[in-house]
């Protein structure tokens, strides 16, 4: 747990030296085109930009640790005021894909497991290895193309908030979710899968068979509650895949998020604000990632820390 | 008791080899097909990639043009074929790079052991922040090129090699051979050579397909966002960038480069699951 400071540190220092080296003068910017050598002299001394790195990015982190994350220099906007706008349909999107892929995926791996040698274990397998193939953005194409341009099922694209109703809502999120499942799905199947096996190999399995317990509390209650710790790992370090994921699934289906966000950040050259969400979003994965350390003591009560 | 048992039949050659392994010999043979269409995308059929023809746009498939038209009358049978080899240079270039980059890291942290807490907290810092993302940003802070494009998802990707060695030399150094080895006053760097690296060439070459895979994605979504290969060469992600606005209409621009990077994806993916199979069986009874 004490090991999330230092990494969060070194994430910091990273995304910091990023902007740091980033070419082209903040404060010429600020300045605008018709400003002399010394009004962008000024701004730069103003700004603090002209002072040794060390005292910069010491300054930085207390303002991070304030919760300041800079403004952006292409709306002027503070970059925290951007990313509360763009929270919600992120946050949406990848909440509903990761309870889709999980409720999905643990049992595609159990029966797979169940199944091991047979064609549904070969077919659930082969599927898993082209969801690993499959770029999100394809199957994000290929879906909207089907259910939403030829069956016209569901909308093509855009986004509704949560709070005009859920129906709208979940509507828009489907073709994205599972467009941004896929890869996830493959990835927890065959982990959940190869946990089970290796689960399903115990004494303690054959003694609960004997004692005449049903195929579905085997599975279900024995076998998958003691493989659950590689599962829920996976599902942990999943989440950089969710991350990236979504930055791509937000421009295909022109959702206004933080991965949309991102992306005008980027051709815009908006550095504070690729700073932010790029801490943002590495700040959540180090932070879902201890909570997966803090379950396994939960799922395994020989773990201790 | 004759008969009894049935002999063993046991092929060899090339035929044995696609019977034992059938996931190398598909992904392997998918992939050299896209290798051939990259070396010889010139000799296909194909006109130049990047002439414009305003005359000609959004054409739909048909005999003159296989795959149709874009949105500037370029050929898209033309700019898919050349598209293969940006895709597998990134691929190949990054797989190769990165376990290079993973494999002295790696090195250095399993047996400098003062330096191995400062490099593991470093890759650990570079592994929290989404590959994509690290990507995307490495490639904000340089002009678009694809040897730019290859850095960035080196850069992204290396960390977890380094990890993988690192654990492998971790483990072998505990070994007997090896302590035999340091009795006997080997040097280090002999070590290295004859235990270390025989040990972790398996492994790695598993990863690197993987991370094959994973480049070839990776520069597909930097160029489909606008922050990867330059827009004048023909890449996948650039072509279905430039079929994105028109992809309702006219699917079939965003469709072929699709297509082929599944392809490709899926060929190196068979490759490294085959590969994993055959150097590791312990691994191959559990996934």
């Amino acid at each position: 747990m004490v090991a999330t400071i230092p990494v969060m540190a070194i994430v910091a220092l990273f995304v910091f030296s990023l902007l740091y080296i980033a070419p082209g003068d903040p404060a010429a910017v600020i300045a605008g085109e018709q400003a002399s050598p010394e009004d962008v002299e000024k701004i730069r001394r103003n700004l603090g930009l002209d002072r040794p790195f060390v005292t910069r990015f010491g300054e930085w982190s207390w303002q991070i640790l304030h919760g300041d994350l800079g403004t952006s220099m292409f709306t002027g906007l503070p970059v925290t005021t951007l990313i509360a706008q763009r929270l919600e349909p992120t946050l949406s999107l990848m909440m509903v894909t990761l309870i889709l892929s999980v409720t999905i995926a643990v049992p595609m791996g159990v029966i797979a497991a169940w199944k091991a040698g047979t064609w549904i274990d070969r077919g659930l397998m082969a599927f898993a290895v082209f969801g690993f193939s499959v770029p999100v953005f394809v199957v994000g194409y290929v879906l909207a193309y089907i259910f939403a341009l030829e069956l016209d099922w569901l909308p093509v694209q855009g986004y509704t908030p949560l709070a005009r109703g859920f129906g709208p809502w979940i509507e828009n999120l489907i073709l994205p979710s599972v467009a941004l499942g896929c890869v996830y799905i493959a990835l927890i199947a065959r982990i959940t899968r190869a946990s089970m096996l290796e689960v399903l190999q115990q004494d303690y399995i054959r003694t609960a068979r004997s004692k005449g317990m049903g195929q579905r509390g085997i599975l279900f209650v024995h076998a998958l509650k003691n493989a659950a710790v590689p599962i829920v790992t996976v599902i942990g370090i999943g989440i950089a895949l969710l991350i990236g994921g979504a930055v791509v699934t937000e421009s295909v289906f022109a959702i206004p998020g933080l991965g949309r966000l991102t992306v005008d950040a980027i051709l815009r050259r908006d550095y504070p604000v690729i700073q932010g969400v790029v801490l943002l979003f590495s700040f959540v994965y180090v932070l879902v990632n201890l909570a997966v350390d803090l379950l396994y003591t939960v799922l395994d009560p020989r773990i201790r820390y | 008791m004759p008969d009894v048992l049935p002999p063993v039949k046991v092929r060899r050659g090339l035929v044995g080899f696609m019977y034992r392994y059938p996931t190398i010999a598909f992904g392997g043979a998918l992939l050299l097909a896209m290798l051939l269409i990259a070396v010889l995308a010139p000799y296909l059929g194909t006109v130049d990639p990047t002439a414009l023809a305003p005359a000609k746009r959004t054409r739909s498939p048909s005999a003159e043009y296989w795959f149709g038209t874009d949105m500037f009358g370029r050929d898209i049978y033309s700019r898919v074929l050349y598209g293969t080899r940006i895709s597998l240079m990134v691929g190949l270039s990054v797989a190769v790079l990165a376990s290079m980059a993973g494999l002295i890291v790696g090195l250095v942290s399993g047996f400098v052991r003062w330096a191995d807490g400062i490099i593991m907290r470093i890759m650990d810092g570079m592994m929290s922040i989404p590959p994509i993302l690290l990507a995307i940003t490495l490639m904000a802070l340089t002009r678009a090129s694809v040897s730019n494009v290859i850095t960035a998802i080196t850069i992204a990707e290396f960390p977890r090699v380094a990890r993988l060695v690192r654990s492998v030399v971790l483990s072998l150094r505990e070994q007997p051979y090896v302590d035999a080895a340091v009795a006997a006053g080997t040097r280090t760097p002999m070590i290295i050579m004859r235990h270390i690296l025989p040990n972790t060439l398996a492994p790695m070459t598993v990863q690197a397909t993987y991370i094959c895979a994973s480049a070839i994605i990776v520069e597909a979504i930097l160029s489909f966002i606008g922050a990867g290969t330059p827009p004048t060469n023909p890449s996948w992600g650039n072509i279905m960038a430039d079929g994105r606005a028109l992809w309702q209409v006219k699917p079939f621009i965003v469709f072929f480069p699709a297509l082929f990077l599944s392809l490709t994806v899926l060929a190196v993916n068979l490759l490294g699951d085959g590969l994993r199979d055959m150097l590791d069986p312990r691994m191959a009874k559990r996934l």
